[in-house]
């Protein structure tokens, strides 16, 4: 039942998730980061599988990674995403494959523009304006949908984003202890402070 | 058994493994690379082989590279040849930060580069590398500068300050000579100027034909601009005028 | 014993450090037809000169030094052409796979990179002899715009604004060096490439039998990037319009 939510607004990225480590019907840990910076304009958040998605996570991170020292440049959003998803088909299709759904965030230096991508552990991958994985689409799509405007600064979707986790925390059964939220924008990865 | 899966490096029967010897004669035709220890950074400097006139120098591979992001590596000997220990070196230092955690040290990654050219020594089929490298750095967390240098053998050593390749001896003789392992230079700006002041010792051409690269802590690595070098260049003309002059005027009295 | 010693001798250091096979693989490139590039502001021009011609040959379907390895890079060929077909075919899977993972073109230098590693990795195991071929790379990407590279045997790649591979690469070289300007058209220097080849070529005089020809260029207001390799009949024109061959004198033909 984790959290993972992300809004695209006018100049940057929201990215929230959950801060609950859940086994079973206990709460293991209530300060958990369901992200990796990938690059320092690419940010990448994860649900599924315990251990699949971090170690998923950090093979695609060691990868971007070795990318950005080998090339000396910045894989773009787009090429990032376009990497995850096959590696997520491959996976797939191999004898154990991973469970893990990633949504990226990433801010493309060139052209200027923020980028959101889904990706399931499928290999789908789609461009969205505001995407989540699980639960949390299912309570906060109708608020997105209403609300939700290409142009917003980054303070309007913080709080429509706001407004989003307060729906959440209303109908959601168990507790999910809050969200930890980051936003990528032109300046790299920040960290929202509550 | 066929040909080519016999070592190619094996002793002679005066002791010698020749191929290893002889990987270390192409090092020293390569171009020369330098690096300088300061207090509180390390400075990589080399050559860069003479820039023909229509070469374009926005493409040109460099010299120096990064190996993660807090350590560099520069070499001197056959370039393709690098290209390949480099690539190596990248791949470990990624898989080390993921599988540990942490990212790289210094030595550990310089123990890892020499550990595969020692490899190339004694396995079947292949030639040792014809690369010597100097790797700068600091690890994680740490103030303190490192800087080692590999062999093709896949020996390994730390140095102050060290210089490998074409003409290193005279570069390594006004290092000792100017270098006081007491005292070592304090800002990186004596660091830059000790580098390139060692590297004009054998480079004619000048700022065109140098490539510096500053580490400093915390990942912080800087690649001087030609002009930034020209400057450096210029005050180091300049000051060696002078002290010409001063010599001089004290030969009249 | 006997030829076994030798199959495994391909790759190894000589006493001064040299790899022979890899400059013996060089000098039989420098008997190899020509090949020239030339990057401008907007475009690169790519001409190559064939060396085996005859009457009988089918010219529309015999390409033989001038290939495309994807939709923004051409090469053009000076060697062993069979030799340079693997390498271009991995080439072009390479950059296909780079297009899947990463739905982008592959940057003009990654390519370069790689072709280059493959062409080292023959010059350090055992058993196989050098790639004989040296490539003109021309291509485009986002990051650098246009781009010209050469690589040859030994892995070693390097970037220009105008270059020649080949046979009398050095009077060819000299003659884009007096003649070469930043600001040159592509037009221009379509000129320029078959007058330097024309007057390079050992052959009395340039026809369109011993010629290729390729551009690429980029449309001002869309941004594509447009590749070309020219037909025999309009390599034919292109020689009347630069008057490199007078149009009676190829009715005398």
């Amino acid at each position: 039942m984790d959290i993972i939510l992300g809004i695209r607004v006018q100049d940057c990225v929201i990215l929230a998730t959950s801060k609950a480590v859940t086994r079973g019907i206990s709460v293991l840990k209530d300060s958990d980061d369901k992200t990796r910076s990938l690059s320092p304009h690419c940010l990448m958040g994860f649900t599924g599988e315990a251990g699949d998605t971090v170690n998923f996570s950090e093979y695609i991170q060691a990868n971007v990674q070795l990318y950005t020292t080998r090339e000396g440049v910045e894989l773009s959003p787009q090429a990032t995403a376009s990497f995850v998803r096959q590696e997520l088909a491959k996976s797939i299709r191999s004898r154990k494959p991973y469970q893990a759904n990633v949504l990226i965030a990433g801010y493309d230096t060139s052209s200027n523009i923020p980028e959101l991508y889904q990706i399931d552990y499928l290999g789908t991958k789609v461009a969205l304006p505001y995407a989540a994985h699980g639960y949390a689409g299912f309570y906060t799509f109708s608020l997105l949908d209403r609300h939700y405007r290409p142009d917003m600064t980054k303070e309007e979707g913080l709080s429509l984003l706001q407004q989003c986790v307060n729906e959440l925390q209303k109908r959601m059964p168990v507790d999910f202890k809050g969200v930890l939220v980051k936003v990528v924008s032109k300046d790299g990865i920040s960290i929202v402070q509550e | 058994m066929s040909g080519y899966d016999r070592a190619l490096s094996i002793f002679s029967p005066d002791g010698h493994i020749f191929q290893v010897e002889y990987a270390l004669e192409a090092v020293k035709r390569g171009t020369c690379a330098v690096g300088v220890k300061g207090t509180d950074c390390v400075v990589l400097g080399c050559e860069r082989r003479s820039t023909l006139k229509l070469q374009d120098p926005r493409i040109t591979p460099s010299k120096i590279s990064k190996i993660d992001s807090h350590i560099v590596l520069s070499f001197s000997g056959l370039n393709a040849d690098s290209r390949i220990l480099i690539e190596k070196a990248r791949i470990e230092a990624q898989s080390h930060r993921m599988t540990l955690e942490d990212p790289v040290t210094v030595e550990y990654l310089t123990r890892y580069i020499a550990g595969v050219q020692q490899k190339y020594t004694q396995s079947g089929g292949v030639r040792p590398f014809g690369i010597s490298t100097l790797i700068a750095g600091f690890d994680p967390k740490d103030n303190t500068p490192r800087l080692y240098q590999t062999e093709p053998s896949g020996i390994y050593s730390s140095w102050t300050a060290q210089t490998i390749g074409r003409n290193s001896k005279t570069v390594r003789e006004f290092l000792e000579k100017n270098y006081d392992t007491e005292t070592p230079p304090e800002s990186s700006e004596d660091c830059v100027k000790l580098t390139i002041r060692s590297l004009l010792e054998v480079v004619q051409t000048g700022a065109k034909n140098i490539e510096i690269t500053i580490v400093k802590p915390n990942s912080e690595i800087i690649t001087l601009d030609n002009d930034a070098i020209g400057k450096y260049v210029d005050d180091i003309e300049k000051e060696k005028q002078e002290q010409q002059e001063r010599e001089k005027s004290k030969k009249k009295d | 014993m006997g030829s076994r010693r030798y199959d495994s001798r391909t790759t190894i250091f000589s006493p001064e450090g040299r790899l022979y096979q890899v400059e013996y693989a060089l000098e039989s490139i420098s008997h190899a037809g020509t090949a020239i590039g030339i990057m401008v502001e907007d475009g690169i021009v790519l001409a190559a000169e064939r060396k085996v011609t005859s009457t009988l040959l089918e010219q529309d379907t015999s390409v033989e030094k001038l290939y495309k390895l994807s939709d923004k890079i051409t090469v053009a060929v000076a060697g062993l052409t069979a030799d340079a077909e693997i390498l271009i075919n991995s080439a072009r899977v390479h950059a296909q796979e780079y297009l899947k993972s990463y739905n982008e073109e592959i940057p003009v230098e990654i390519l370069v990179r790689r072709l280059s590693d493959i062409k080292q990795g023959y010059t350090q195991h055992g058993g196989l002899r050098p790639f004989g071929v040296s490539f003109i790379y021309a291509g485009y990407d986002d990051r650098y715009g246009f781009q010209l590279y050469t690589s040859n045997p030994s892995g070693n790649y390097t970037g220009w604004k105008a270059i020649s591979v080949g046979a009398n690469t050095s009077a060819a070289q000299t003659l884009l060096q007096m003649d070469y300007k930043d600001e040159l058209t592509v037009d221009e220097a379509i000129e320029l490439a078959l007058k330097t080849l024309s007057k390079t070529t050992d052959n009395s005089s340039l026809t369109y039998d011993r010629l290729e020809f390729a551009t690429i260029k980029k449309n001002k207001e869309s941004g594509e990037i447009y590749q070309k390799i020219y037909k025999p009949k309009e390599i034919k024109e292109l020689l009347v319009k630069t008057k490199i061959v007078k149009e009676d004198d190829d009715s005398k033909e």
